[in-house]
């Protein structure tokens, strides 16, 4: 398994980056820890006449996470620093917790967080709790900078919002809410080195009573051609008190929404009833932590 | 067309020509001459491949060799100590009798020696976790969980690096 030739690029700053996104265009990929790129590269599905590797910028790594101010993260910081970070793992363990389940060690010190959701896989493991809890991206390019809610640049399997001669260069997160708290579940055929079947983050904000939800997101993954976020299961839980009957009912409401395929991981039936347990088990937990029980 | 490369292998600066498309493996392997270095699946999936680049455990089949330039790559070879004997965590391999086939073995050192800098004691847990990466097929899983203990062990009693 070799790869086509293609011309290398390391650019040092961002500027530098963005010349090349903007002049090479759509026959360049920008390479972050290549662990996807390499892959269908070696199996020439794509063969990219040019490669960006932007390793060398600086400006494009770390995790930005202070008290009261949410946190920014740079495309390319490595889903181990987000494993292992512990301003992240107090503030946003469910993200902190997905980027620890992606993949091997080996992938994690390589692989980065912007390359997870750029890859627009539906089975992506980071874009489901960062949807959840609300992350933007900033896409840049020569002729300025916009921003956009996570959900809305994936637009399906390998498709983005993203035009030519831009590149997505940072995350954003709100500061979480006061009695709020966001978790994330996957379920795989085994938990070494596996691609989720499903997976689900939900995050919860209640009321100052600390009972009533004020409001909810719940985010599917791998049942949808990219993240769903489920409109019914707001609908029924917003102003109300958990109860097993109503859990029962918003699980089965995200069933419903839930548009799984068939393929090698699993069945769309199978899938279908795992979007079941998951959505119960996570509203449950995701209500508890957010009682700050 | 080639450039001419420096890359740092164990300490050492290997001037080499590659190929933007050359691979750390082959160039570890054909070039630096270091054959400790395995290459399994070519995917990124079985972790025989495993080197250390500056410091952390990466899949050296599915990383360019350009994209080293100025990085310190450590592979099993680079773990000798003094007078030739081996390292803790070898030894620990041979003690608990983790090698079989031995195809796997350099990749399992390199990510115990990953995961031993960053957590000295690691549980059970977290050594199946972080070396989830390194597949054994002859899958002599529990020596290889008991010889990263007895590495662990070994290590706080030494300090080795």
């Amino acid at each position: 398994m070799f790869l086509n030739h293609f011309e290398y690029f390391a650019p040092k700053t961002p500027a530098e980056t963005l010349e090349l996104v903007s002049h090479l265009g759509s026959k360049a990929k920008i390479l972050a820890g290549g662990t996807d790129l390499l892959i269908v590269m070696k199996s020439k599905a794509i063969s990219p006449e040019y490669l960006i590797d932007i390793n060398g910028v600086e400006e494009f790594k770390g995790i930005l996470c202070e008290p009261g101010k949410g946190a920014v993260i740079g495309t390319n910081t490595k889903l181990a620093e987000i494993q292992y970070s512990e301003e992240l793992k107090a503030k946003y363990p469910a993200l902190a917790y997905a980027a620890g389940e992606v993949g091997s060690s080996q992938v994690r010190h390589m692989a980065s967080l912007g390359g997870n959701s750029c890859n627009a896989s539906p089975a992506a493991e980071t874009p489901t709790p960062l949807a959840a809890l609300g992350a933007k991206v900033t896409l840049e390019s020569l002729s300025g900078t916009r921003e956009l809610a996570l959900e809305d640049f994936i637009l399906g399997v390998r498709k983005l919002d993203l035009a030519e001669g831009e590149m997505l260069t940072k995350f954003t997160l709100p500061e979480p809410a006061a009695k709020s708290a966001c978790r994330y579940a996957y379920m795989g055929r085994r938990d070494a080195m596996e691609i989720d079947s499903v997976n689900m983050a939900v995050n919860i904000e209640l009321e100052p009573d600390g009972e009533t939800i004020k409001s909810l997101k719940l985010v599917m993954g791998s049942v949808y051609p990219r993240p769903l976020v489920s409109k019914e299961v707001p609908a029924l839980l917003t102003g109300q008190k958990l109860s097993a009957e109503l859990v029962e009912k918003a699980a089965e409401a995200a069933q419903g929404e839930a548009k799984p395929i068939d393929d090698i991981r699993a069945s769309a039936e199978y899938r279908r009833e795992i979007v079941k347990v998951l959505a119960q088990r996570l509203l449950n937990d995701t209500y508890q932590a957010a009682k700050g029980v | 067309m080639k450039t001419l490369i420096e890359l740092d292998i164990n300490g050492r600066v290997h001037e080499v020509a590659v190929d933007a498309r050359d691979l750390l493996i082959d160039v570890i392997r054909k070039k630096a001459g270091l054959t400790g270095t395995k290459k399994g699946c070519g995917e990124g999936d079985c972790g025989a491949c495993t080197v250390l680049i500056d410091g952390k455990p990466e899949l050296s089949c599915i990383k360019l060799a350009i994209a080293c330039q100025g990085k310190k790559i450590t592979t099993i070879e680079g773990l000798v100590q003094e007078g030739g004997t081996l390292h803790p965590i070898q030894q620990a391999f041979v003690d608990k009798g983790a090698v079989q086939c031995g195809f796997c073995t350099p990749g399992m050192v390199m990510s115990a020696k990953g995961l031993l800098d960053r957590i000295p004691h690691p549980s059970e847990h977290e050594i199946k976790h972080e070396m989830s990466g390194n597949i054994c097929r002859c899958t002599g899983y529990k020596k290889i969980i008991e010889a990263v203990q007895a590495a662990a062990d070994v290590w706080s009693e030494q300090g080795v690096e």
